[in-house]
């Protein structure tokens, strides 16, 4: 009988835990009715044409594109969306043109009888411009695969929060959560190793491993951040089966001129100050030469969940970065340098003794130490720094193909310091330093009519080393790891239908060696080899209407703590020990997305199925381990075959030129197929909706925008077999925010306020490995000054 | 100008084939366990009406676990049998990690506001307790430590035998209300964590 419930639990949608969820939207559909039916009132010439500006080889959105319309010599530009909107026009036939630099120009005839909507293609212009290529200098992420980014409005909109945090606002991606500080983004239910993330290009290699262990990411750097939601293994190599987070700067100046970038944000809760400067320039001596600077900082203390503070939760962070750029007709290259510099503190009652610690804290449901606030951070904390070294280079050939050269050396250095006796306090108890050199090597052939598409070689080489003198047995080992990938992927295009496939062969060689705790020494050599493929395809139905379909393979090597773990995990009072004989997870991701663009209301649906195969997880045996020091539960890693799916949705519509009403959720079901167990830490049920006010010019305020919006966030009713404790129950956030921008003289000031958990609710978050003694952050005002020059 | 593009691609490959050539792991060096427990010595003495030892009457119960927390050896745990009814005892306590060979004990007393013992067990709280367990020392705050500390035995014990659970808390704080107490059950309220949590047998 329970297994027959079980069963019906994955395949019936769960209406009861989003019930709540569509109550709270039935006001905002009520008011959005109220606004329909007075918002209009017909004149004659009050026709609309509205479009999207999109690039034409990869369906991103072009920003700055400029619109004009001849016969009125009346024109406007794209925002960050691509799309524009030109009011007040009478009857009759226009010629519209689209100019964006590095493109050929578009034109199109319309005529007019009703509001129109209109999507122009802008193809790039291998023509270089000025003798200087902008666009190849994007890492655009060019895929069939479904892509959701965060650019200009919307990034500034979030600066001051951390990647996973920031990445919360695509649907379908959420994070995994280690008390207030440390979130790792989740992507349809996958994170850490399982997922990848470029961070300008070059993949992010830090300890990944651990559930504890941020990205080492400045999202300052960024000017984009994307999530790729398909299997991306061939394009980018091993680990890349949940997803793809590209983290992308801005372009080099080509030309003369100097121009910048102030932020200055204050957030009450945490009591935080984040500055962050950018500044870029060209060189007026040698054409196509430019450089970058960006450096930002943050200072915080003690979190404030609305009953309590948490102690010892505040964070340090000092971020620079640097880049050179230079560009001609034929070469383009670039020298990059980032350190992002972080200490993080860590919930002081999360480090429990033994196991009746943890039952007793998770009874009492909170933290038994009574906190008050504080910037100062001590044990438990983190100590972080990561440097990257990246250098580019390009050359475009005289037949029209290019070559890509892409060189990177990354330097992790970790060290987490625990609660210990005396002078141990200040000797890290993990001190790992991880380098990391990457090299890609690729070929883009010459588009031949249709097809279009490249060959690559990419070589990664790898040095883990545990820094002596912790005094604590290491939990992985020092390692030797070298990956070596091949890949080709061939694009068709052809009117609307764009086809890609891609085929990959991977060969990873580990050699680990360390002392285990019975000071023998162990050694094991590895060999892994792999072949990932993918087929996609995009097909424009009409103007309005866009499918696409993605299915990828994707593979993933054990990480070194699955195979090597063996010791005490004082956050969940646990014995983990590892098998060295694991297989490499296999993935089979299929997602599929519609996609409808229309004039007053967009729609995206994206549903998605990941079949993994050994997929590894720690399972709880039900053996326990008795010590001097008292009980702990044993968990082993073992290997199982999982099946994901799920679907995100992401909608606005405009009700009226003053007011758009706005929707994102996300549903996910995960299921252990060998034996019919949900798997843990699964990201819940959740539906965001929101309304905003706009304001074109309020005096010299421009672009003002006021947004109400509302979280609903399920109880977790799918729970694994085994847990510490039931699933917190759902809960429900208001948030709001506001933001204009100010013209001063040439150069612009935006001031942004947003209040976050408006009502001081308490609650807690499933995906937060502290949710068994911990609430989630209280209210929290920030306040945003940004100022460009 | 093709050739200048070729020297500065080279000048890009060349200090980049060096960084990949050396770069390789060190060696593991072992780590000595410094936080690990492998012995609790409990040593009682008797003592006479003022509290003072008699000499020739101390004796240890040990409890072990030599390789420290791993799998597959539990602690072997001695039993407290030599406790006589009616009598008063003083009880010290030393612990030893035999991995790194250091009396902890020292380290606890260094650090003795951070650390503070509870005894608790049958033979200890609720109603067939037949022992008194009082704090005989204390830290730079003048709080109980429970290095050192005085047992007494009931004179007309209704049971005689129960457990005897000793718990060393670590960052608990000591000004908590009910804190001082040596047989707070609710000792985990106080915050902190057990560096130590081991049950003995007592039998009279």
């Amino acid at each position: 009988m329970l297994h027959k419930r079980d069963k019906s639990n994955i395949i019936v949608f769960d209406f009861e835990s989003l019930f709540m969820a569509i109550k709270s939207l039935l006001l905002i559909q009520i008011l959005i009715t109220i606004f329909c039916n007075t918002a209009f009132s017909k004149e004659p010439c009050n026709f609309t044409v509205r479009g999207k500006v999109i690039h034409d080889e990869n369906n991103e959105p072009i920003e700055d594109a400029y619109i004009w319309i001849n016969e009125l010599e009346k024109g406007t530009i794209s925002d960050e969306k691509g799309n524009f909107r030109i009011d007040d026009l009478c009857k009759g036939s226009y010629s519209i043109k689209v100019t964006f630099l590095g493109h050929q120009e578009e034109k199109k005839k319309i005529d007019i009888e009703r509001n129109a909507s209109i999507t122009f293609r802008m193809k790039g212009d291998d023509v270089l411009l000025e003798g200087i290529e902008i666009h190849g200098h994007r890492d655009a992420v060019i895929t069939t695969s479904t892509v959701s980014s965060l650019t200009g409005r919307i990034l500034d909109e979030s600066r001051g929060k951390n990647l996973g945090e920031m990445l919360k606002q695509i649907s379908g991606v959420t994070t995994f959560t280690t008390g207030a500080n440390i979130a790792k983004p989740v992507i349809h239910g996958l994170h850490s190793n399982r997922i990848m993330i470029l961070n300008n290009g070059i993949r992010q290699e830090g300890q990944q491993w651990g559930s504890e262990h941020a990205p080492e990411i400045d999202p300052f750097m960024a000017d984009e951040i994307a999530v790729v939601k398909g299997a991306e293994t061939v394009r980018f190599g091993p680990e890349a089966m949940g997803g793809v987070i590209v983290v992308n700067p801005p372009s080099l100046p080509v030309s003369k001129g100097i121009k910048g970038e102030v932020n200055l944000i204050g957030a009450s809760n945490g009591r935080s100050g984040t500055a962050a400067v950018n500044i870029s320039g060209g060189s007026d001596k040698i054409k196509g030469l430019g450089y970058r600077i960006q450096s930002s900082g943050k200072y915080g203390g003690n979190i404030r969940s609305p009953d309590y503070f948490q102690s010892n939760t505040g964070v340090r962070e000092l971020n620079f970065s640097g880049a050179l750029g230079y560009s001609s007709t034929r070469l383009g290259m670039e020298l990059f340098y980032s350190r992002f510099q972080t200490t993080l503190g860590i919930l002081g009652d999360a480090h429990t003794g033994n196991l009746s610690d943890l039952q007793a804290i998770i009874e009492n449901g909170r933290p038994f130490r009574e906190a008050d606030f504080t910037y100062d951070i001590v044990n438990p904390r983190q100590e972080v720094i990561h440097d990257l070294l990246k250098a580019k280079a390009h050359y475009h050939l005289s037949n029209g193909a290019k070559f890509n050269f892409q060189y990177g050396f990354q330097q992790n250095q970790r060290q987490e310091f625990d609660k210990r006796r005396g002078e141990l306090n200040n000797r890290a108890a993990l001190d790992l330093e991880l380098f990391t050199n990457t090299l890609d090597l690729s070929y883009d052939h010459a588009t031949r009519k249709h097809w279009n598409g490249s060959v690559g070689l990419s070589v990664m080489q790898q040095v883990n080393n545990n820094i002596p003198g912790t005094g604590v047995t290491p939990l992985i080992p020092n390692y030797d790891m070298y990956n070596l990938g091949f890949f080709a992927i061939e694009k068709f295009t052809k009117g609307h239908l764009e086809l890609e496939g891609g085929l990959r062969y991977d060969h990873r060689f580990v050699d680990a060696v360390r002392f285990n705790q019975n000071q023998e020494l162990e050694k094991k050599i590895y060999t892994f080899r792999n072949f990932t493929a993918f087929l996609g395809g995009i097909y424009s139905i009409s103007q309005n209407i866009t499918l696409s379909t993605n299915f990828g393979s994707a593979w993933r090597p054990p990480n070194i703590n699955e195979q090597f773990s063996q010791g005490l995990h004082h956050g969940s009072a646990a014995y983990e020990y590892g098998n060295p004989d694991f297989k490499s997870e296999q993935a089979y991701k299929w997602i599929n997305t519609f996609s409808y663009t229309g004039n007053r209301f967009n729609f995206e649906l994206t549903g998605y199925l990941n079949q993994i195969n050994h997929y590894i997880y720690l399972n709880p045996t039900e053996e326990q381990l008795v010590s001097l020091r008292g009980t702990f539960n044993i968990f082993q890693y073992e290997q199982t075959n999982a099946r994901l799916w799920g679907l995100d949705l992401t909608s606005n519509y405009e009700i009226h030129p003053n007011l758009e009403w706005y929707a994102r959720g996300a549903l996910i079901r995960a299921k252990d197929m060998v034996h019919g167990n949900n798997l843990p830490f699964i990201p819940v049920d959740r539906i965001e909706s929101g309304l905003t006010f706009k304001m074109k010019q309020v005096g010299k305020l421009t672009q003002n925008r006021i947004t109400l919006s509302n979280l609903a966030v399920a109880q977790q009713k799918r729970e694994p077999d085994f847990d510490f404790a039931p699933a917190p129950s759902g809960y429900h956030l208001w948030n709001m925010s506001m933001s204009t921008y100010i013209p001063i003289g040439d150069n612009k000031l935006n001031v942004g306020l947003a209040v976050t958990n408006v009502l001081d609710t308490a609650y807690k978050e499933y995906m937060n490995r502290f949710r068994y003694f911990s609430h989630e952050m209280g209210r929290n005002i920030t306040l945003r000054i940004k100022y460009n020059f | 100008m093709k050739k200048l593009n070729l020297k500065l691609l080279s000048a890009l490959l060349v200090p980049m084939a060096f960084i990949l050539a050396s770069c390789e792991k060190d060696d593991p060096v072992p780590e000595v366990d410094q936080e690990v427990i492998t012995a609790v010595t409990l040593t009682f003495a008797e003592v006479d009406d003022a509290d003072v030892p008699v000499a020739g009457s101390a004796f240890e119960v040990v409890a072990r676990d030599v390789e420290g927390i791993s799998l597959g050896n539990s602690p072997e745990i001695d039993v407290i049998s030599s406790l006589e009814a009616g009598k008063k005892y003083q009880l010290e306590i030393s612990l030893y990690n035999g991995i790194a060979d250091e009396d902890v004990t020292v380290e606890v007393a260094e650090d003795d506001t951070e650390h503070q013992f509870y005894f608790l067990g049958s033979a200890l709280v609720g109603e067939a307790a037949f022992l008194t367990y009082a704090y005989n020392d204390s830290d730079g705050n003048g709080n109980p430590v429970g290095l050192k500390g005085n047992i007494a035995v009931d004179e007309s014990a209704t049971s005689n035998a129960g457990t005897f659970r000793v718990v060393l808390r670590h960052d608990s704080n000591k000004d908590f209300t009910g804190a001082d107490d040596p047989n707070f059950e609710n000792f985990e309220q106080a915050g902190g964590e057990s560096d130590l949590d081991v049950t003995f047998q007592v039998t009279l």
